[in-house]
């Protein structure tokens, strides 16, 4: 009997060791994930916070000691991400209705939609080149169209995938009841569907918006960055993170402040952007 | 007999009152089918620019430009041998890092956590992803270069500095900048995405396979090990090397912590460079037309091809993985 | 086999003495999917402004030839159907129709309610508009009318504007009929209309369809013996493609002719 018994105690012993180690393990993981966030979060605000006054929004940059702000990179980041997001929206929320209503079967949607995922994750320094090589090398100059549609080719996938997957979750019911009716293929899809899957549809531009306030690497080459205040898209143009990049690499104690500031800036606008557009979704979906 | 029926049906059916419908429908389908075209264009416009692009750099150095560790603007040769072990080294460091930390993250959010705690932290974890690769960036170099300048590798160095092969791996002077640092910053960068990739495998899994293992009397650590792990092994290894594709492409943050140096050699904590760093911080100097810029496209170009190719591997993994465990949610 | 001769000589007898106008006639009806034969040589038809119940077990094809009734099936590739459906003196399996326009026509009610996500004033609307330009004035006036028609308006008059989505499923379903009427049509299909509600909202609707059979003709299928029962001026029976019996509904339930219809109804298998 109790030749038995201890192996099969020892046995049981080791099972509930594995199991707790990989119950710590597990918990450390996540622990540290969480810590790394939270140390992010935590020296974005610590060396964030005390740069934000009012003249980070109403100054632009300046000369190192002279007390500048970041009102043309905020501007510039606005603008590109806007017109980036007004270039980007169209194109892929039609190539989605396209994914979703026309070709679901085709080999063309299939390679349409293969494609999409690939800018979806190809590197966005290589967009950078490809609109230098098209966009600024031809012209002579940097612009910040140029770089406007340098984010637009990244924004555009993330749209193509939410309205497909959004298109999706409309139950063919409602298609059918639209068609029944006698309405066009076309006036079910525009005024049926897209206004079914219109919060979704929005989710995804807003996450695209979020994607490229970002983004830096294809702006290097492509809208260079200025520190003049500057509406003209036509020309060189600054951005947050642009202005971060070149002061966040710099030797002057206010610059290098500055660029955590506007770190912080960032960070919090596509994290507020994120956790609104993840709570909505959960939200709809209760 | 045709025109017997098409002719009543215009006349007939159209009842006094009701305007002819209007078909907008191919016109519509042609706007969709056109956007769709459009995305093919623009990443076969993507493909053709980079390698014309890059044309005079393999015409100057041949398949040689692959292979050569030379990258010297001065003496104007190029080489393209140094930045992709770069890229790759750290894509694998990052790897090693990642995977184990995902793996376990995984575990918790589907196994451990208490279900309200599961949502938030899983929410905080696909923030991580949200946040900008440029603050990953500063935050690696204000941050993380220091403490492993003074502590991690002076650590290392002190344990196994005197152990034959894992000395040369840590050896070098404690810069803090390196593929370390730069493979740490990638991991936590990657993490999010595969952690999502498998949490969504485990958690397709039927139920009743995870009850009918708990019913036999298994730690949870034996259900995800014995039947939740090989069940969704290929989503998993799917969802790693997308972590990788990622990895390797990543630029800002790598350009901050790897060090600029476009040397090979077997110690992790010496400074490299990447494809994607070499290329962000060369490109300033690299006027138009210059043979230099053409290697940098010529890089962009092998980039490209080398994250394609994983991007492929991974879908196809996904996809397969998905017929398999069922429908992703 | 022999079953169209059958059929067509009792429904005419079924009818009697004026031959009935007739809204629908379907001749020879075959329906594929893909490679799969769902109904067999199919002949039947639906007599002007009555009620047809189409009855039998899941798969008989009872929904498939509803679905064939206003060419749905041709959203879907690899659905065909051969053979004649006559509708207004023309055959609306040819090639050339307007199904849009057929559709209108023909409207189609569906099992779950499919109310658009948009306002109650507008899912009605919006099937109006597609056919016809309406001053404002005029369309406040059709979609009061529609929705008194299924006796909604005291329910919403209030709030048109709001979502229709936020109605209860018997409002809904009651808001498609309306939706349905409110084009005009001459047929309306109905696919199983009930299934999904309680009792008290099934008993509004079929209250409903024997008000608007004056002046429309109804094509109902149901799993409900005892809706047919109530609702139905005819009654066929379906069974695994074929049209096995299409009688009154008196005479259906009381002393069918065939030994499966006799099964089915008296629930021998289901």
């Amino acid at each position: 009997m109790t030749a038995r018994r201890t192996p099969d105690s020892f046995r049981a012993a080791r099972r509930r060791m594995a199991d707790r180690l990989a119950t710590l393990f597990s918990w450390c993981a996540t622990i540290l994930v969480v810590f790394v966030l939270g140390s992010i979060l935590w020296t974005l605000l610590e060396k964030g916070l005390p740069g934000l006054h009012l003249s980070i929004f109403t100054k632009s940059m300046k000369a190192p000691g002279q007390n500048g702000g970041l009102a043309n990179a905020i501007v510039g980041s606005l603008m590109q991400t806007g017109l980036a997001v007004l270039l980007g929206a169209p194109m892929g929320i039609f190539t989605g209705i396209y994914l979703a209503e026309y070709g679901s079967h085709s080999k063309l949607a299939d390679s349409v939609r293969f494609v999409s995922d690939m800018l979806l994750s190809a590197p966005s320094i290589l967009i950078g080149l490809f609109i230098y090589m098209i966009l600024v090398a031809p012209f002579g100059h940097f612009s910040g169209f140029a770089g406007a549609v340098a984010l637009a080719v990244l924004a555009m996938p993330i749209m193509v995938r939410t309205t497909e997957d959004m298109l999706r979750l409309v139950p063919l019911s409602m298609r059918e009841a639209g068609i029944a009716l006698g309405a066009p293929k076309w006036r079910v899809t525009c005024f049926i569907c897209i206004r079914a899957a219109r919060g979704g549809i929005m989710t995804g531009v807003l996450l695209a918006v979020a994607r490229v306030a970002g983004e830096t690497a294809p702006l290097l080459f492509t809208s260079l960055g200025n520190s003049e205040l500057s509406f003209n898209m036509g020309r060189e143009m600054s951005s947050l993170p642009l202005a971060i990049y070149q002061y966040a690499g710099s030797a002057y104690q206010d610059w290098v402040q500055q660029a955590w500031t506007g770190a912080l800036l960032v960070t919090f606008g596509v994290l507020i952007i994120n956790i609104v557009v993840r709570i909505g979704i959960r939200g709809g979906k209760a | 007999m045709d025109v017997s029926t098409q002719q009543p049906v215009q006349s007939a059916v159209l009842k006094p009152g009701r305007p002819k419908t209007l078909t907008g429908d191919p016109f519509f389908r042609g706007l969709v089918l056109s956007a769709g075209v459009g995305v093919l264009l623009i990443l076969g416009a993507v493909i053709v620019v980079m390698v014309v692009g890059g044309m005079p750099a393999f015409g100057q150095f041949g398949p040689g430009f692959l292979i050569s560790k030379v990258w010297n603007p001065v003496t104007q040769h190029f080489g393209a041998a140094a930045p992709v072990f770069g890229t790759i080294a750290s894509s694998v460091l990052a790897l090693l890092i990642a995977v184990p930390l995902s793996f376990g993250t995984a575990f918790w959010l589907t196994t451990l956590a208490p279900p309200a705690a599961s949502s938030v932290i899983g929410m905080a974890v696909q923030l991580l992803a949200a946040v900008p690769s440029i603050i990953f960036g500063m935050w690696g170099f204000f941050v993380l270069v220091p403490l492993v300048a003074h502590y991690v590798q002076p650590a290392a160095k002190a344990l196994f500095g005197h152990v034959p092969v894992v000395s040369v791996l840590i050896s070098g002077p404690p810069f803090g900048t390196g593929l370390f640092t730069a493979a740490v910053i990638l991991a936590i960068m990657i993490m999010p995405s595969i952690t999502a990739v498998m949490r969504d495998v485990f958690a397709s899994i039927p139920s009743v396979l995870r009850e009918s293992a708990y019913g036999l009397g298994a730690t949870r650590w034996e259900v995800m090990r014995r039947v939740v792990l090989p069940w969704s092994r290929q989503g998993v290894v799917g969802g790693i090397v997308l972590g990788m594709g990622r990895a390797m492409g990543e630029t800002m943050a790598v350009t901050f912590v790897i060090g600029d140096s476009n040397h090979i050699g077997w110690s992790i904590f010496a400074p490299a460079n990447t494809i994607a760093s070499l290329i962000a911080l060369e490109f300033p100097e690299s006027p138009a037309g210059s043979l230099k810029l053409a290697s940098l496209m010529a890089l962009g170009a092998i980039l490209m091809a080398i994250s394609f190719v994983t991007l492929w591997c991974s879908r196809m993994l996904l996809a397969r993985g998905q017929n398999s465990t069922g429908k992703r949610s | 086999m022999s079953e169209h001769g059958v059929n067509s000589t009792l429904s005419e007898g079924a009818k009697t003495a004026t031959a009935p106008e007739l809204a629908l006639q379907v001749k020879n009806l075959d329906f594929y999917y893909g490679k799969t034969h769902a109904l067999h040589n199919i002949s039947l038809d639906f007599p002007l402004r009555s009620v047809t119940g189409m009855i039998g077990p899941s798969g008989c094809g009872k929904s498939t030839l509803l679905r064939v009734l206003n060419r749905m099936y041709d959203l879907y590739p690899g659905q065909k159907a051969t053979g004649e459906v006559i509708f207004d003196g023309q055959n609306i399996l040819a090639p050339g129709v307007d199904l849009n326009l057929l559709r209108s026509r023909i409207g189609m009610v569906f099992q779950k309610p499919t109310p658009f996500p948009m306002s109650i004033y507008d899912n009605i609307a919006f099937g109006i508009r597609l056919h016809e330009r309406v001053s404002s004035s005029e369309m406040d006036g059709r979609v009061e009318d529609a929705l008194r028609r299924v006796a909604l308006w005291s329910e919403v008059k209030d709030r048109l504007k709001s979502n229709a989505t936020a109605m209860s499923g018997g409002q809904q379903q009651r808001l498609c009929i309306a939706r349905t009427i409110a084009t005009h049509p001459e047929v309306i299909l109905l696919d199983e209309p009930t299934s999904a509600l309680d009792p008290v909202s099934t008993a509004r609707i079929e209250e409903l369809l024997d008000e608007l059979k004056a002046e429309f003709t109804i094509i109902m299928v149901t799993h409900n013996m005892q809706q047919a029962a109530r609702c139905a001026d005819q009654v066929a029976f379906f069974y695994l493609g074929d049209l096995v019996e299409i009688d009154n509904t008196d005479r259906m339930f009381t002393t069918p002719r065939e030994r499966r219809t006799q099964d089915y109804i008296t629930g021998r298998f289901g």
